[in-house]
This record gives C-alpha cells, structure tokens and sequence, in this order.
C-alpha cells in the first residue's frame, strides 16, 4: 500500500497543478488589482456598450426597412402574455379570497342551522312533553269531575243518614214506650214498624259498602284522591 | 522474462484495467453530452412567466411545516437538487420535510425590466403565498442560499407573511467587501466603473457573460479537469463529477434592471447594511426579522467571505439564532448535500414535529 501511494503519478499531478492555479490566479488578481486596470476595463466595458447599443439600433432599423420584427416585438408580444398572466395570477387571488369568505360564511350558517335544529328538537321534546301533561291533566280533571259527582252523592247519603239516624233516635224513643205498652195490635204495628227499620239498616249497610268502594277507588286513583278521602272523612 | 521484470520495477504499480477504464471514461464525458439530472419527486404548484414553484412532499411526513428553498438569481437552482445520494432537497424529503422550490429559471430578452421588487413581492412573495395555501399549513420556513438567501432576508424585513423559521447559507448581506480586487470594488463604489449602459445595451444579460464574469474571478481553472483524470476510474465519482461540470457551465441570465440595481444599491451604496434599501416602497430593516434565525457560513468559500454573513446576525431581532461555520466550500456545501444534514439538526426541533398516532 506504501508503494502504491508513492507511485500514483496522478496525485502529484493533481497537487502540482492545484499549486500553480493558486499561484496563477493569485498573480492575476494583484495585476489587476489597480486603478489603471480599473480604468481600463471601465473603458472597454463603455466600448462594448456603445458597439453593442450601435448593432442593437441598427439591426431595428434594417428590420424596419424589411419589415420583419425583431426580438424587441417578439418580446413585446411575450410581455402581453406575462401581464395577461399576472392579471390571471391577480384574478385567481380573488377568487380564492371569495372561497375563503365563502367558506367562513358556510361554516357559519351551518353552525346557525345546527344551533337551529337543535332548539327546535328541543322545543319538539318541550311539546311532547307539554301533550303529555296535558293529557295528564284532562284525566285528572275528569278524575275530578266524578270525585265531584261522587261529593254529591255523598252529601244526598249523608243526608238520608242524617234522615235514618233521626228515625232510629223516634224508634228508640217508641221502644221506650212500648216497654208500657202490651197490647197485640200495637205490637203487631210495632213488629211492621221495626220490619221497615230493619229494611232500612240493610240500605245503609249497602251504602257503607259502596262509600268504602268508592273510597277504594279514590286513594287508587291520585294522591290528591287522599286529600279528597281525607275531606270526605272530616265532611262525615 | 527478465526483461519483464526489469519494466515491472520500473513501472511497478501500473493497472492496466484500471487506466483502460479512466481514459475510457475521461473520452466518454468529451465524446457524450452533459447529462440529465433526475430530480427528486415533484409536482408543479404554480407557474409564473420563467419561474416554476415547485413541490417535492416528504417520503414520510414527519413535520408539519413545510420548507420553502430561494435559490441564488445567478446559478440554476438544480444544485439543490443535483441527484440522488448528494440532493439537499432529496436529503430532506427523506427526513420528513414537504419542501418547495423556488425555480427563478432564467430571463429573456422581454424580462430586462424586471427589478429586484419584482422578484422578492411578484415572484417570491406570490410563490410564499402559494406555498402556504398548498400545504395547507399556517406557518412556512424559508431556507435563501446565497443571493437567494439575502432575498429571503429582505422578503422576511418587509412582509407579514408567517414565516416560522429563516434558514440562510452563505448569505452576503454586506457589500462593502468582496472576493473582487479592492481596487475594482473601490471603482464601482465611486463610480469609475459603472455598468448602467453595459446592462441597458443588452436588456438581459446571457448566460454566457454571466458564466465569463464567474469564471473572471478565478480564470485559471484547470482544477477541476484534473481531479476527473486522478478519480476517473471511479464510476460514482465521474457521474458526480458530470453533474457538477454540467451546473457549473450552465449559468443563468440575468434581468438588466436587477443587475444595475444589484450593483447600484448594494454593491455600490450597501444600501441593504445601511437599512436604506427600499423594496416595493417599503424600507428594508433586518430589525424587523424576529423569527428564528439560523446562519451557515463555509470555511472555504471563495464566493461569499464569511465576514460578509456575519453581520446579519446583530441586525435581526430574533431571540432565537444560531451561526455556524461549516468546514466546506461555497458549491460543496449544497453539492455534497451535506447541507440538508445541517439544516435538519436546527430545523427539526422548530418545525412542528408530527406525533405518530398509536391505534
């Protein structure tokens, strides 16, 4: 490996050609590095200007005579098709500015529409549920209603009670008397007359039984139905 | 068989097959033409007169904001892109970054009134723009390498645009020093040389004056020539090689009116040191640049001194820069694509690092 670094010819080559490259263009650049150099080339660059303004104008002027264009209005006609482009570029721009505020404004209509729906299912709940009390509320009314029919009831059984109480109060007081009392034709009245009493404990047997129903049914029906229970024991 | 040896140690060493293959391949770059660089997957986004944005996305998105590259006015951009192994831009898809490219292309006779305003608010600022909408993104960073760099800076002073980060390589921001002769600088600062007329005469300057005006700087330049006869046996250093040669021959034109402006304002006046330079009306103050900043200078340049770069760094400001001294040249450092492995090591951490999501 040792010997093949030592001969390869090219990497000497290489160093030696970089050395002199260096130091030729080092050499040139301090040559030039002057002000006679400067006024040199500031002069020969003012030269080829002038030589090359001088061709540019009389190339126009020779096409002109032909009547061929030159690469002046090719570039004229180019430089319609760039603003043209610029103008697309411009245009393209605005649109893209419309889609934007297109596009907020959809994404703020779609929330108003969201918030939209969502009222009004939730109002579609609030509705159903107001049918439903209502509902509720009829069926208590009529519940109400018969309670009221039944009040009426009562109070016309209160008031035969009130009717058969009294009577019982007379055949107490006739029981009374018939304890003096001996003969048969009284007791045979008195026997009719306790018949007919006997009759009438039997009605009111069944009244009880059907104001006990009728209770039944009231503390089924609503909590408000013990309320009525409890006003229609106080009536009592 | 003696008289075998005797040559064996004279010229011990000499591989036949291998110098058969070196003037094969030094014949075959004179005999064939320059050739064609593949560039790294890409879309156009969007087009304007001679200049192209390009897209090239990520093989892997890895971070959310893009990258959005300025090349110089003077060279052809491709050397970003030079080709697979050694692309900056290829280099950075790979790592995750969608990058756009500012293609300037090159002028023609109808672009000579194109000013440096046009090129920094028609053409970058437009492309910025597009990139943005493209990517879909809030926030963008724009990577300027050498005179695209100073563009950039300029773009940064003035706009509002969200630029997130500002990367620049081998930047020069102050003119008043060169690689030119002192006395031609100190000429074209008073005046002595004036290249108005030169610049109004031709309207757009060709490429092949732009390619002397390099090659004056350095008109010996056999260098080059010489490093492909020493390597020419290997084949991956002659496609390099092909592909440097091809770039460095092929120089782009040059508008008229941002060459005398060029000249004029920075060259001569150093307006852009000075915060006198004026860009679509607007004064250009580096003091209006408070993103992060990250500053890359090479070692070796022989194109932008690093002192030319340096006083960037106290003009912006940005809280958050960073300088560094890269030991490479002006070309090598996008050439090799070492770049993109600088870059990434600063960019990574500011640029939005996407989160994996684990199903």
């Amino acid at each position: 490996m040792e010997k093949e670094k030592m001969y390869d010819p090219y990497e000497g080559f290489k160093q030696i050609s970089e050395m002199w490259e260096r130091q030729i263009n080092g050499l040139l650049f301090m040559a030039a590095d002057n002000n006679e150099f400067v006024r040199l080339a500031s002069s020969g660059l003012g030269i080829h200007s002038r030589y090359m303004e001088l061709l540019r104008k009389n190339q126009e002027l020779m096409a002109g005579f032909m009547n061929i264009p030159t690469k002046k209005d090719v570039a004229n006609v180019a430089n319609l098709s760039i603003q043209a482009e610029g103008k697309i570029d411009i245009l393209e721009e605005q649109i893209w500015n419309l889609q934007d505020s297109i596009g907020s404004l959809n994404k703020e209509n779609l929330e108003l529409f969201q918030e939209m729906v969502r009222m009004i299912k939730q109002m579609q709940a609030e509705f159903q549920k107001n049918i439903h009390e209502a509902a509720e509320l009829k069926r208590m009314y009529n519940d109400l209603h018969e309670i009221r029919k039944d009040l009426v009831d009562i109070k016309i059984i209160q008031v035969n009670l009130r009717d058969v109480r009294e009577e019982i109060e007379e055949i107490k007081d006739l029981q009374k008397k018939l304890v003096g009392v001996n003969s048969l034709n009284e007791q045979a009245n008195i026997h009719g007359g306790l018949q007919e009493v006997k009759h009438e404990l039997d009605q009111l047997a069944e009244i009880k039984s059907e104001l006990a129903l009728l209770r039944g049914i009231l503390v089924k029906e609503s909590p408000k139905g013990k309320v009525k229970e409890k006003e229609l024991v106080t009536t009592k | 068989m003696s008289m075998q040896g005797s040559i064996k140690d004279f010229i011990p060493l000499l591989d036949l097959g291998k110098e058969t293959k070196r003037w094969e391949q030094v014949l075959r770059i004179l005999k064939e033409p320059k050739p064609d660089i593949i560039p790294t997957q890409r879309e156009v986004v969007w087009k304007k007169n001679k200049s192209t944005l390009w897209f090239h996305p990520a093989k892997e998105k890895k971070y959310k904001v893009p990258l959005f590259f300025v090349y110089s006015l003077l060279n052809k951009s491709y050397i970003l892109d030079i080709g697979e192994g050694s692309s900056v831009i290829g280099g950075l898809t790979e790592m995750g970054y969608d990058v756009y490219l500012l293609d300037w292309g090159s002028p023609g006779y109808e672009d000579s009134n194109i000013t440096l305003d046009n090129y920094i608010l028609d053409y970058l600022k437009a492309a910025v723009k597009r990139a943005i909408r493209h990517s879909g993104v809030n926030e963008i960073t724009v990577v300027g390498y050498c005179l695209g760099g100073t563009i950039s800076a300029i773009l940064a002073a003035i706009t509002d645009l969200p630029i997130k980060n500002l990367v620049l390589a081998t930047i020069p921001i102050d003119f008043s020093m060169g690689i030119v002769p002192s006395k031609w600088l100190e000429g074209l600062q008073n005046g002595q040389l004036n290249i108005e007329r030169f610049a109004d005469a031709y309207g757009v300057i060709p490429e092949d004056i732009m390619y002397a005006m390099f090659r004056g700087l350095s008109p010996i330049y056999i260098s080059p020539m010489v490093n492909l006869i020493t390597r020419a046996y290997d084949t991956d250093y002659v496609e390099k090689w092909r592909r440097m040669d091809k770039w460095t021959k092929d120089s782009a034109s040059f508008s008229g009116a941002a060459f005398k402006q060029l000249f004029n304002d920075l060259y001569k006046d150093n307006k852009l040191l000075k915060g006198e330079l004026v860009i679509g009306g607007k004064r250009v103050d580096l003091s209006n640049i408070n993103c992060p900043l990250f500053v890359v200078s090479t070692s070796r340049d022989t194109l932008v001194l690093e002192p030319q770069s340096l006083p960037i760094m106290d003009l912006v400001s940005s809280m958050d820069k960073t300088y560094q001294v890269v030991e490479a040249g002006h070309v090598s450092l996008a050439l090799t694509g070492t770049f993109s492995i600088i870059a990434d090591k600063w960019l990574s951490a500011r640029s939005e690092e996407i989160q994996p999501i684990f199903s």
